[in-house]
Parts: structure tokens; C-alpha cells; sequence
């Protein structure tokens, strides 16, 4: 779980000043989500991987300039998500190596189908459902995630519910 | 949704291993005022870029990439291995590179791919698609917003280029006509094999084998036309490594590959075996 508000900009406070150790709270809190995020995307855990890790190596690039203001968790999600979307894109243009990861044994059916039928979903579409029912994003901080209008994240939300009510 | 993602754990191991390695190499600078920091910033890239660009400075970081690189490269980039030309985007601009290295700049483009044949070229520009002669020559231009990702496909009398246009899927004839947006792409981008991290090292797998391994970051691993080479982009000592991994392996190095590109470049294409 990402700490709370004062936690996190303490975290990032003391990582830009060099404390590993805070660096590394920062890290464990924050791996997960967006691990998830981008899995979701892509579909594909080691890309999810390697997205989810660009993401913190961005991080530590732009650590010093980071304005400590502003919450950590919304910037890593704009560049995994942003990442992960440009991922997905260049597989759907390369279908012959389109390879999807069996889902975790244990769990349950209904979420596999849930899961397999958001995978079908473009993916625009499966960011802003991933955003807002996985990160728990408003939309109109998807938007401003996604730089996006927030017509086009409410109406890529409604068609993908609509896509995914109608599957299910 | 209470959901995890397959091997979270297992990945959140490995990613904190790299992770934390750029930390600790990172050095961190402490800015007493934040409105310093823009000046303080710019001085210190011109303290770098100087000490790069001075005599000792290019020494080290000539010494560092020989270190990183393979032994025995060429200094430049002499001749490509086998058949093909290679077609490559830099920030100079999209670059055509024969057999014998010779190259050509073939103007200010972004993404680029080859015709079926190697005849002709894709490329776009802010908002334009267009194709060209291999000598650059403009043979006609589309007018899209954002083009991107362009894929040449078909038959010699019969071609087509696909891209992405603001997130949408688009298609045009191979003579400039006809464009329309379209649901699924199926032509094939630049034959790949795969690059895997490991720590700080990076590796190519062809066929489930390693066939190549350095310390730093792989950007691409490109097949050759005739299937028999794989190019081996590597920004961290700044060096293309061809290596045939059949046996015996063989690996060829050419160094100093930004210098000769105006900046480190990106493989869109290796057409074709004439």
C-alpha cells in the first residue's frame, strides 16, 4: 500500500537527498500498483516488468527535479500507463507475436473472464478502466494523467463498461 | 478490484535490483533555493559537456565505452556483413546506409520503413506521411496528423502502408491513394529478436539461446534480410555489434556509432537481399 501524503513526501524528500532506505519505501509502496497497471495493459507480465521498472528508472532521472508538492503516485502512473498503452499498441500492429499470460491458478473464474475480456478491450480503453477501478482515479485526474479531455476519458469509460457489461 | 498481477513479487525482486543499482549510481544534488536551480543546472551540463568535450574528458568516456564495448570493433562503421541496406533514424535525421557504409542523409524524418523491395521508403514528418526514393526524392506526400509507426506490405504491383495517426490505424495505397482508417494491421515490423535485462547486463536471445551478452542497455536486436545476422544496437558503448549466432558464432564491432549518425540511431528497417 503507497504511505500516506506526509509519509510520501518525507520518502521523497530524503530519497532526493540520498537515503536509500527511503528511496526503497518508495519503491515498495508504489511497485505494486503500478505492476498491476501496466499488466492490465499489456497483458504481458514481463513487458509489465520491464514497463513498470522503466517507470522508476525515469523516476530516478527526474528525481532531483521533482517538485515534492505534488503527489509521487499520479507521475509514475502517467509514465507506466502512457508507456504501457505505447506498448500495446506496437503488439496489436504485430499480431503473429501476440502471446498472452495464463492468469494466476488460484483465481477466481470470474475475475479470469473479467480480466481476459478487458484484454480485448483497446488499449485506450483498458488504461482508463485500468485508472479508474484499479488506481482508483477520477476522471478527471485521468484526464490530466492521460492528457486527454475529460469528455474523451468519460466516453473511452462508458464504452468500455458498456463493451465489457455486454461480454459478461 | 483486489487483483495481482502473475509473478508480482518475484518481478518487484528483480526490478528492485536494477532500480536500486541506478540509485546508488545516481549522485544527488542538493539546491539550497529552488529558483537556483535552472542556473545551477545549465552550468553544470556545460561543466560536463566541457569536460566531455575536453582532451581528458573525451578520454575517459572513450575509455569508458571501450570497457562496456566489444574488443577488436572497428572504429567506425566500415561495411555492413551481409546483403541489404540498412534504413536508420537519428537526430539528424533518417539515414540510408549501404553495404559498403557508405550512407545517406535522407532529410529530417521520424519513422521510416522500406518498401517490399527496398525500392521506395516510408517516412513521416510532424504531420505528413511520405514516400521517397532511395536517393530521397519525394515521390508523394499524405497530409495526416501525428503519422507514425509506418509498415510497407504487399506485392510488387500490389502495396500498401499502414500506420497510426492519432491512435488510429490507417492504411494507404503504395502510390499515395486511397487512405482510409482501418480496424487490425497485418503487415510485419522489423524482423526482432529478443532482448532480456539482467542486473546491469543485457541479453540477446535468438531462439531461446543467448547468443550475445554486454554490460549496459540493448536498444534492438535486428535480423538481416537473409535471416543469417542479428544487429545489435548498443547507446552504452555506443557501438552496433553484428553477430551471426550460427556456428561458428562471429561478431563484428563498429564503434563510434553516434559521431557517424549525428547522434545514437534507431533501426527502422534492414531490406533486402538483392
Amino acid at each position: 500500500m503507497a504511505g500516506s501524503g506526509r509519509d510520501e513526501r518525507a520518502w521523497v524528500r530524503r530519497a532526493q537527498a540520498g537515503s536509500a532506505s527511503d528511496f526503497e519505501a518508495l519503491f515498495r509502496a508504489h511497485w505494486g500498483p503500478a505492476y498491476r497497471a501496466a499488466y492490465l495493459v499489456v497483458r504481458d507480465a514481463a513487458a509489465a516488468e520491464d514497463i513498470a521498472q522503466e517507470g522508476f528508472l525515469a523516476a530516478i532521472r527526474a528525481l532531483d527535479r521533482f517538485d515534492r508538492r505534488r503527489p509521487f503516485g499520479p507521475w509514475l502512473h502517467r509514465i507506466v500507463v502512457n508507456r504501457a498503452i505505447d506498448w500495446a499498441r506496437a503488439r496489436a500492429l504485430r499480431p503473429e507475436a501476440e502471446q498472452v499470460d495464463a492468469p494466476a491458478p488460484e483465481r477466481a473464474e470470474r475475475d479470469e473472464e473479467l480480466l481476459a475480456e478487458l484484454g480485448r478491450l483497446s488499449p485506450e480503453h483498458r488504461a482508463v478502466i485500468v485508472l479508474r477501478y484499479l488506481l482508483e482515479y477520477t476522471p478527471g485526474e485521468i484526464a490530466e494523467l492521460l492528457e486527454l479531455p475529460r469528455g474523451t476519458v468519460n466516453s473511452r469509460l462508458r464504452r468500455g463498461l458498456d463493451t465489457l457489461k455486454e461480454r459478461l | 478490484m483486489r487483483f495481482r498481477a502473475p509473478g508480482e513479487q518475484e518481478a518487484q525482486e528483480r526490478a528492485w535490483a536494477v532500480v536500486r543499482r541506478a540509485y546508488e549510481e545516481r549522485e544527488p544534488v542538493a539546491w539550497p533555493r529552488r529558483h537556483v536551480r535552472p542556473l545551477a543546472a545549465a552550468a553544470l551540463v556545460a561543466v560536463v559537456a566541457a569536460a566531455a568535450l575536453s582532451p581528458p574528458g573525451r578520454s575517459v568516456v572513450h575509455s569508458l565505452r571501450k570497457a562496456v564495448g566489444v574488443e577488436q570493433a572497428e572504429p567506425a562503421l566500415f561495411s555492413l556483413p551481409t546483403h541489404g541496406d540498412l534504413l536508420v533514424t537519428s537526430r539528424k535525421g533518417l539515414w540510408l546506409v549501404h553495404r559498403d557504409g557508405s550512407k545517406r542523409l535522407l532529410g529530417r524524418y521520424r519513422d521510416a520503413t522500406f518498401s517490399p523491395h527496398g525500392l521506395f521508403v516510408a517516412a513521416t514528418r510532424v504531420n505528413q506521411l511520405v514516400a521517397l526514393d532511395t536517393k530521397g526524392n519525394v515521390r508523394w506526400t499524405l497530409a495526416r496528423p501525428a503519422p507514425s509507426r509506418p509498415v510497407w506490405s504487399g506485392t510488387r504491383t500490389d502495396t500498401r502502408i499502414t500506420y497510426l495517426s492519432r491512435g488510429q490505424l490507417r492504411m494507404v495505397a503504395g502510390d499515395g491513394t486511397g487512405d482510409h482508417a482501418i480496424a487490425r494491421r497485418r503487415a510485419a515490423v522489423p524482423d526482432t529478436a529478443a532482448i532480456r535485462r539482467r542486473g546491469g547486463q543485457s541479453e540477446v536471445l535468438d531462439r531461446g539461446r543467448v547468443v550475445f551478452r554486454g554490460t549496459g542497455s540493448f536498444e534492438q536486436a535486428v535480423r538481416s534480410p537473409d535471416g543469417r545476422w542479428l544487429l545489435v544496437t548498443w547507446p552504452t558503448a555506443d557501438q552496433w555489434v553484428f553477430v551471426r549466432p550460427g556456428t561458428p558464432r562471429r561478431i563484428v564491432g563498429a564503434s563510434r556509432i553516434s559521431v557517424q549518425f549525428g547522434g545514437f540511431p534507431r533501426v527502422q528497417g534492414w531490406c533486402c537481399a538483392r
